[in-house]
This record gives C-alpha cells, sequence and structure tokens, in this order.
C-alpha cells in the first residue's frame, strides 16, 4: 500500500495547474511515472537523462525523469507528498474520533429511554459490533440468587464455554472482582484460562458498574488474534458505563413497580378480608378481568388500568361498617344505598396517590348500567370508561357463582345465561361476548377457585 | 465520471466528509471542496455534480439559497442535494423542504449512514 498515491496527488484540482505552471517556468520537460513504471504524465521532449525519486518518509512512491531541473519537480512533488499523508492520517483519525462520538451519542440516547434490561444489553452488543473488530461479544449480569453471573444477551460465535461465571474464575471472574477493564491479546497464555474453555484468541472484559459495585461484565473478543489498545477499551468502557447506568435504572424500576403493585394488591385483600365470605374475590375478579381484556385486545396501558381497577374495585367498602358490610340478611334500602357509597369512598382513597388515579374509573364506575341506570352517576354506554365495564361484568359473573349465607352460587351455565339475559341493559354486549369467548376457563382455574367442576348439561 | 461536491465553511467538516468519502475515490468518484456559497453555485454550473453536500450556515450565501437556485432557477433538479447543518429545528427542517432538498441531515452526521446514501444515490453498491 502506498502511503500517498502520486497518481492521484497530481491530478489534484488545487495542486495540478501549479505543477503544470512550474513545469512550464522551469522550461525542462520532464516524465513522471508511479514506482511501478506506469506513465503519469510526460512534457513534450522530455528525456530520460536522470531520475530522480519522490518519496515519503523514505518510501519511494514515484519518478521524475528529465534534466538536472526535474530534481526541483521531484522536490515539490515530495513535499506535497509528505504534507497529503500527514493530512489524510489526522483525517482519519478524526474520522474514526468523530464515528465513535455518533455512536456514543446514538447509544446515549437509546440507552437512557430503556427501561428494559435484556434490551439495554442487545443495544450495548450491536454498538460495540459497530466498532469494535469482533467475533463474539457477551452481556452477563450478575443474578443475585445464584452469586454467579448470567449471561443475558450475546451475539457471534460463543465465546466460552459456560454461559455462568464464578467470583474470581477466568478473565472474567477477575474482572468482576478487581472491577478493572482488562485486554487480553493472548488468551491462550493467560493462566486464568482453562485449556479449551475459551474460542478466542484476543479478549476485552469490562466491569458494568453502579454506584462503585460490579453488577456485571462485558466480554467481547475476537477468533483471530488482533491487538486490542487503549482506545478500544476506552471504547468499550464508555459504553459499559452507559450501559450501566440504564441497567440499574431498568432494574429499580422493575423493583418500584413489583414493590407497588404488592402494596396494593395487599391492601386490596386486607380490606377483602373483614368480609369472611368474599375469600379470593378480588383475585378472581381481576383474572376474569384481565381475560376479558385480552380477548379485547386492549392495550398495554388500558390492561395496566384494568388490572389495578379491579383488584381495587371494592377498596372503599372500608368505609362501610361492619353491621351494613357483614350483615346475614338482604339489606334494606337505608343500607344498600350506605353501600353504593363504597365506589366513592373508593374515589377518594385513590386520589391521593397518583399513581393509582388511572385505576378510579374502573373502581367508582364499575356498578353503573349500560343503560345508564346504574349508580353512582347513571352514566351510560361509551361514557362508562372500559375498564369498568368490563370489571362489572367479571364482578357479577364471580357474585353469581359464589355461595352466600343465604344462597348457593349459581352454575357457570346459569350465570353465562343471566349476562345474556341482562347484556344491553346492566353490561356492555361486546363485554359479555369477550367474557364468553375469552380464557376464561384457565382464569377459573388459576384463580384456585373453589368450584372444580363445571356443569354442563 | 461522477462528481460530489462538499461544500461547507468549516475546514474540519470537509475534511471529514472527503475522508467519509475516500474509498468512492479510488473508485472513480471526484470529491471537490468548496468553503461558500458562491463558489458553490459556480461549480455547480460548470461541472454539474451528482451529488452536493451543503452546509446551511456559511459566509456570501447560504445553503438554503443556493439550493433554490440551483434546483428552481439554474434547472439543474437532478442534482441531489443534501443540507447539512448543526440546526435541528423543525423550521428549518421546512425551509429545507421548501426550498427542494432532497434530504437534510444533522451533524454529528453518522458517517457510515453518510457513504451508503452516497453510494445508494451514485448508484455505486459497496
Amino acid at each position: 500500500m502506498v502511503p500517498v498515491n502520486i497518481g492521484k496527488l497530481i491530478k489534484k484540482r488545487e495542486f495540478a495547474p501549479v505543477l503544470h505552471r512550474l513545469i512550464g517556468a522551469l522550461g525542462s520537460p520532464v516524465i513522471i511515472e508511479d514506482r511501478d513504471g506506469k506513465l503519469l504524465l510526460a512534457t513534450d521532449g522530455a528525456q530520460r537523462q536522470a531520475s530522480y525519486p519522490v518519496s515519503v518518509f523514505d518510501e519511494v512512491i514515484g519518478w521524475v525523469h528529465g534534466a538536472d531541473k526535474a530534481s526541483a519537480i521531484a522536490a515539490l512533488l515530495s513535499h506535497e507528498a509528505a504534507s497529503e499523508f500527514e493530512k489524510r492520517t489526522l483525517a482519519s483519525e478524526t474520522l474514526n474520533k468523530y464515528k465513535e462520538i455518533t455512536l456514543l451519542y446514538d447509544m446515549a440516547e437509546q440507552v437512557s429511554s430503556s427501561l428494559d434490561t435484556k434490551e439495554v444489553a442487545r443495544l450495548v452488543i450491536e454498538q460495540a459490533k459497530r466498532v469494535i473488530r469482533l467475533s463474539s461479544v457477551a452481556v452477563l449480569l450478575l443474578d443475585r440468587e445464584s452469586g454467579t453471573l448470567q449471561e443475558v444477551a450475546a451475539d457471534g460465535k460463543q465465546l466460552s464455554t459456560s454461559q455462568q461465571i464464578m467470583p474470581g474464575v477466568g478473565i472474567a471472574g477477575s474482572v468482576w472482582q478487581s472491577g478493572r477493564a482488562e485486554i487480553v491479546n493472548d488468551v491462550k497464555s493467560d493462566p486464568r484460562v482453562a485449556p479449551g474453555s475459551l474460542q478466542v484468541s484476543s479478549l476485552m472484559c469490562v466491569p458494568l458498574k453502579a454506584k462503585d459495585a460490579v453488577v456485571g461484565v462485558i466480554k467481547l473478543g475476537n477468533g483471530e488474534p488482533v491487538s486490542y489498545a487503549a482506545d478500544d477499551l476506552k471504547l468499550l468502557t464508555t459504553l459499559a458505563s452507559l450501559a450501566a447506568v440504564a441497567m440499574e435504572n431498568a432494574s429499580l424500576y422493575e423493583q418500584l413497580q413489583d414493590a407497588f403493585y404488592t402494596t396494593v394488591y395487599t391492601l386490596a385483600e386486607t380490606i377483602e378480608r373483614r368480609d369472611p365470605y368474599t375469600g379470593n374475590h378480588t383475585k378472581r375478579v381481576m383474572e376474569y378481568s384481565l381475560a376479558i381484556g385480552r380477548t379485547l385486545g386492549l392495550d398495554e396501558e388500558d390492561m395496566a388500568r384494568l388490572k389495578l381497577g379491579a383488584v381495587l374495585h371494592d377498596v372503599g367498602k372500608i368505609g362501610v361498617r361492619d353491621s351494613v358490610l357483614l350483615k346475614e340478611g338482604k339489606l334494606d334500602d337505608d343500607e344498600f344505598e350506605q353501600i353504593k357509597r363504597h365506589v366513592i369512598y373508593g374515589e377518594e382513597m385513590l386520589c391521593r396517590i397518583s399513581r393509582l388515579k388511572p385505576a378510579i374509573p374502573g373502581v367508582k364506575q364499575h356498578h353503573e348500567k349500560y343503560n345508564g341506570t346504574g349508580y353512582p352517576d347513571r352514566i351510560k354506554g361509551e361514557e362508562i370508561d372500559i375498564t369498568a365495564r368490563i370489571i362489572a361484568v367479571a364482578d357479577s359473573y364471580d357474585a353469581m357463582t359464589t355461595d352466600r349465607p343465604y344462597r348457593r352460587g349459581l352454575t357457570m351455565d346459569e350465570a353465562f345465561d343471566e349476562l345474556r339475559r341482562f347484556s344491553g341493559s346492566q353490561f356492555d354486549p361486546q363485554v359479555v361476548e369477550a367474557f364468553f369467548a375469552s380464557d376464561v376457563m384457565e382464569a377459573f382455574f388459576s384463580a384456585n377457585s373453589r368450584k372444580t367442576i363445571l356443569s354442563f348439561d | 465520471m461522477p462528481k460530489v461536491l462538499i461544500v461547507d465553511d468549516e475546514p474540519f467538516i470537509r475534511l471529514l466528509l472527503q475522508q467519509t468519502l475516500e474509498d468512492l475515490e479510488d473508485e472513480g468518484v471526484e470529491l471537490i471542496t468548496a468553503d461558500n456559497g458562491e463558489t458553490a453555485l459556480e461549480i455547480i454550473r460548470a461541472e454539474t455534480p451528482e451529488m452536493v453536500f451543503l452546509d446551511v450556515m456559511m459566509p456570501k450565501m447560504n445553503g438554503f439559497d443556493v439550493c433554490h437556485q440551483v434546483k428552481n432557477e439554474l434547472g439543474l433538479s437532478d442534482v441531489f442535494i443534501v443540507l447539512l447543518t448543526a440546526k435541528g429545528q423543525e423550521f428549518d427542517k421546512q425551509k429545507g423542504v421548501e426550498v427542494g432538498a432532497d434530504i437534510y441531515m444533522t451533524k454529528p452526521f453518522n458517517p457510515d449512514e453518510v457513504l451508503a446514501k452516497t453510494r445508494e444515490v451514485l448508484g455505486m453498491a459497496s
């Protein structure tokens, strides 16, 4: 590979006219060739009296033949070539840095918008492949239960035979413990590597750190030996920092969701326990509602609201006194009015917790009727939030099929008949149909209902 | 011989774009540069390059005006114009569309994408 192509050089837009003027001014014809002898330029009457090399850092790239004045042309070309070489080297390095910058921009943007650990891991891998020479790459994260690093995402030929790393074992294990990134360009000679366990000749391994604690590693390697350098490591380390932050966020978010949901569920169950006859009602209503939601194809957001609303639909009953709530006989009008207030109490409780506000329509409106004769606001049809229309069916179905002190529960068929009877008046017909078509059987069993046999006579 | 014109008043950007498209030079593409709008127009008139990377913020004549002239007044609507700029607001993208630019790229540009797009426009597969 020539450092500079002399053919391109003498044809350069800005330089060519200067060269020709100079040749003219010298008044001495010349022949210019590249180092393979290919003719590039010849002025009239040129003779090969002498030959002068054109060189860049002691490497000959071409020749100028002519009288002794031709040496001036050779000198000019050498100088111009050296200049061009320096410029190209600089440009090439600048472009590489620029590519890294673009990469980091992209990476930072995408990674910070992701709250999914696996997705972040895949993004890291994608970006690493773009700028680092590798045949395999893997992201491993700490699994707290087993105390080992587990592979979360990987690409290319398998880096190693095991997808799990024990503390201190192998290069990855030692990077985990030391928290320091490493380049190992000759893997086969590294004493930490068990013979035959790694399929690469050179590798780099960097820790994923969140607040100084190592939560994982990124390791990558190449089958053919390469020389990973300090700036490759720096790039990988930067990718790792971005990833670690994003993954930590994702993990915290998951934990937050988990804590939040467990709290909500516990709250609902606790309130439910006041009435011994409604055991598991909450869970079943949730399962039925979600089954209907899935059949109707509700989007993620609505499904989340539905779940919350179904779990919390009777939370307002905490405001209803025991004498009314646990009464064994039928309720008189006054007592019924008191029970009805549970939807209002539910709204009042939830409106103080911003994360639970989306569930309020489901809680407040689940006793509204499709024809507008329900409570508390007598709204009808599509005015009733979809989550409430679904919970209404689920709730009624469960109430019908559960035994009460004063009456037996209906069978599945009988309950379905009732739903059909009131479809259009009390219930949204589409929701009723969706319920019949849903995976309610699975929902039924997964909610551990006391009824295990459904009659089909 | 296909020609690509790179117009930007910042030498650093001209250098980067030239370097990005370096491989194409070996494949017979000529890369020409200019550092202002007036010179750019002269070159476009004289050489009709297939593709032009045009910076917007330049002295003497800005990229929008150059683009408008090329596309509308010179009857050279076939020249593929990429407006390259550090500005990224919606307002500016709209102006780009109005003057007839073929694509609008913000800086920092992605070198791989620039090379791929150029190959596409010039009909030169890698």
